[in-house]
């Protein structure tokens, strides 16, 4: 439960714009938070799997770490892009009070909202908190064991994400999606540079 | 070489009663510099002398003609284009170049600069961390100490609201002067979203720095690291730092500035900007829009230097959260329409008392902070020209 701030604080830049681009209400936004955290629990548990899988095997999973710290990075982009930053979604356009855009594609009546998709990729995002958590868990006899602690470990971490629900009663103007999205965007970029770098200093190094 | 927007004839003062008007500014000038006639340095005497006349003038000039808009330009081009000179030379003389070293940026040796400040909230709250690499309390490296610079930035912002970006960022001042070199400006239409664009960076910046506990703002994205400090270049992540900083820079405080007659980077860029916007709410001064008076001749939208108005708003009598209170849209309106008030006070009632209340408090602290500037820029420009 320690490191929850430090969790919450490396998913901030990714649940916070998507949050904001969400519509109000409390229910909605308890509903899509929750989906949220069980696509994150779900990338826990795949990855409380993986961890005790390899067991003593960690010195050679670290050299494998910028393959899943670069793409998990890129994935993220991807999928900011489409549900947070709203390419190519219809109904994510940058909003216009003058309705001069193009719209492009066809409309959806029922937009997804991405919650899972975007909580199982933070599930999986090796976060300083995660990749202290992945060591322990790796040190486990039994599967069993790895597993209810990452379950354990996601429980307390997640405690700290119920302040978000406070963004349900912040009124959707025009002007807070159309910023929501513009800081969407940005951090698209963001990820994916940074998730190239990692990927490209992976090839140069080795 | 600095051009005026489309100003109203002023409405002259007697010489006497503007001279009473600026006397407490007088007086005000004095005591602040007061310290500076002790010190042994002729330079800085020079500098203190010339700082206290000059805004002292300006402000004289502010209470004869009526006008705020283009003595308060003066002022801020002035501070915009002295600051880099007295700040570069003390890094050259100190270090001998304006790059910081790596190491020298994790002792603490970095002087801390106001815009990082929107971004050490979330990382002081959740996780007791300052993410900036400078020293909390002054030392006798560093007297520009986190502490100082937050309490200072704090105490002005309180009085001033968004006029920081007016009368205090030393920053501002030199897009500005771009935005007054030309007559007309080439490019006219913007795209009115483009305001928006610095909350977006604003929460971009702070949960970045949040998630990877450093300022992004300052290591990525400040266009005034070009004429101030930054990273020493040693590697490809701190040469392309380098290349976008400048490229901002040149982007946003020269070229777009000066064929758009706007301030681009306050306007559009600056997440600092936004965040203090949200000050403006607090601020006991505004300016309206009497509706009573207003002919919807919109030339208050195009006088306003950081696209502050909107057809909307003016029908709601009002200016948009990011107004700076430079006064540009009050000097243009020729039907006296655009006004400075009071909160809680009627509008378009005694605007006059509401401006010398603002200007009372705004040009007070503008002399104690971007005074100081000037005298020591002055100093310095003074010593390096061997006036000894």
């Amino acid at each position: 439960m320690a490191t929850g701030p430090v969790c919450l604080a490396s998913c901030g830049p990714v649940v916070l714009p998507w949050m904001l681009t969400q519509p109000q209400g409390f229910k909605r936004h308890g509903k899509r938070l929750a989906i949220f955290l069980a696509g994150r629990f779900a990338g826990y548990l795949l990855f409380a799997i993986v961890a005790w899988s390899i067991g003593l095997a960690i010195p050679s999973s670290l050299a494998a770490r910028p393959w899943v710290y670069g793409t998990v990075e890129l994935a993220l982009a991807a999928a900011m892009l489409v549900y947070a930053a709203g390419w190519p979604h219809p109904r994510c356009r940058l909003v216009d009070p003058e309705e001069t855009l193009v719209q492009i594609g066809p409309k959806v009546r029922r937009p997804r909202s991405g919650a899972l998709p975007l909580g199982f990729l933070t599930g999986i995002n090796l976060c300083p908190p995660f990749l202290i958590a992945a060591v322990r868990a790796a040190q486990f006899h039994n599967l069993g064991s790895s597993l209810l602690f990452f379950a354990s470990f996601f429980a307390a971490t997640s405690i700290w994400f119920t302040p978000l629900l406070t963004l349900s009663w912040v009124r959707r103007s025009q002007s807070l999606v159309t910023v929501a999205r513009m800081a969407s965007l940005l951090l698209v970029g963001w990820y994916a540079l940074s998730g190239i770098r990692v990927l490209l200093e992976r090839i140069s190094y080795g | 070489m600095v051009s005026s927007p489309k100003v109203r004839a002023p409405a002259y003062r007697s010489f006497g009663r503007s001279a009473l008007l600026t006397l407490p500014i007088a007086l005000w000038s004095l005591l602040m510099f007061t310290p500076t006639f002790r010190s042994s340095s002729r330079n800085l005497t020079i500098g203190a002398v010339a700082a206290i006349l000059f805004m002292t003038g300006l402000f004289f000039m502010m209470m004869r003609t009526g006008t705020t808009y283009r003595w308060r330009r003066i002022f801020f081009v002035a501070l915009g284009f002295l600051f880099p000179i007295g700040f570069i030379t003390t890094l050259i003389a100190e270090r001998g170049t304006m790059s910081i070293p790596i190491e020298r940026m994790v002792s603490g040796d970095t002087p801390f600069c106001f815009m990082v400040t929107p971004a050490l909230i979330l990382p002081a709250a959740f996780a007791r961390t300052v993410v900036f690499p400078g020293s909390i309390l002054p030392s006798a490296t560093n007297p520009h100490s986190i502490a100082i610079m937050i309490g200072l930035w704090f105490a002005l912002t309180l009085v001033m609201g968004k006029a920081w970006c007016s009368y205090a960022c030393f920053f501002g001042g030199i897009e500005e002067g771009f935005a007054g070199i030309a007559k007309r400006a080439k490019i006219r239409k913007l795209d009115p979203r483009l305001r928006l664009v610095p909350w977006a960076i604003l929460l971009f910046v702070v949960v970045v720095s949040a998630a990877i506990y450093e300022p992004v703002y300052c290591m990525w994205l400040c266009p005034f690291k070009t004429v101030t400090e930054f990273p020493a270049v040693r590697s490809v992540q701190s040469a392309l730092q380098f290349v976008v900083f400048v490229v901002l820079f040149a982007g946003l405080v020269v070229v777009l500035p000066f064929l758009t007659k706007k301030r681009t980077q306050c306007g559009f860029f600056c997440p600092f900007g936004a965040f203090q916007s949200i000050f403006n709410k607090i601020n006991l001064f505004e300016i309206r829009i009497n509706r009573d008076k207003c002919v919807d001749c919109t030339l208050c939208q195009t006088a306003c230097p950081t696209v502050a108005l909107s057809t909307e708003s003016i029908r709601e009598g009002k200016t948009l959260l990011n107004c700076m209170k430079c006064g540009a849209c009050v000097d243009a309106c020729k039907k006296d329409a655009a006004v400075w008030h009071l909160k809680g006070t009627e509008v378009g009632v005694k605007p006059e008392r509401a401006r010398l209340l603002f200007l009372y408090g705004t040009w007070g602290l503008a002399t104690m902070f971007g005074g100081s500037i000037l005298a020591n820029s002055l100093a310095t420009a003074l010593h390096l020209m061997h006036w000894n």
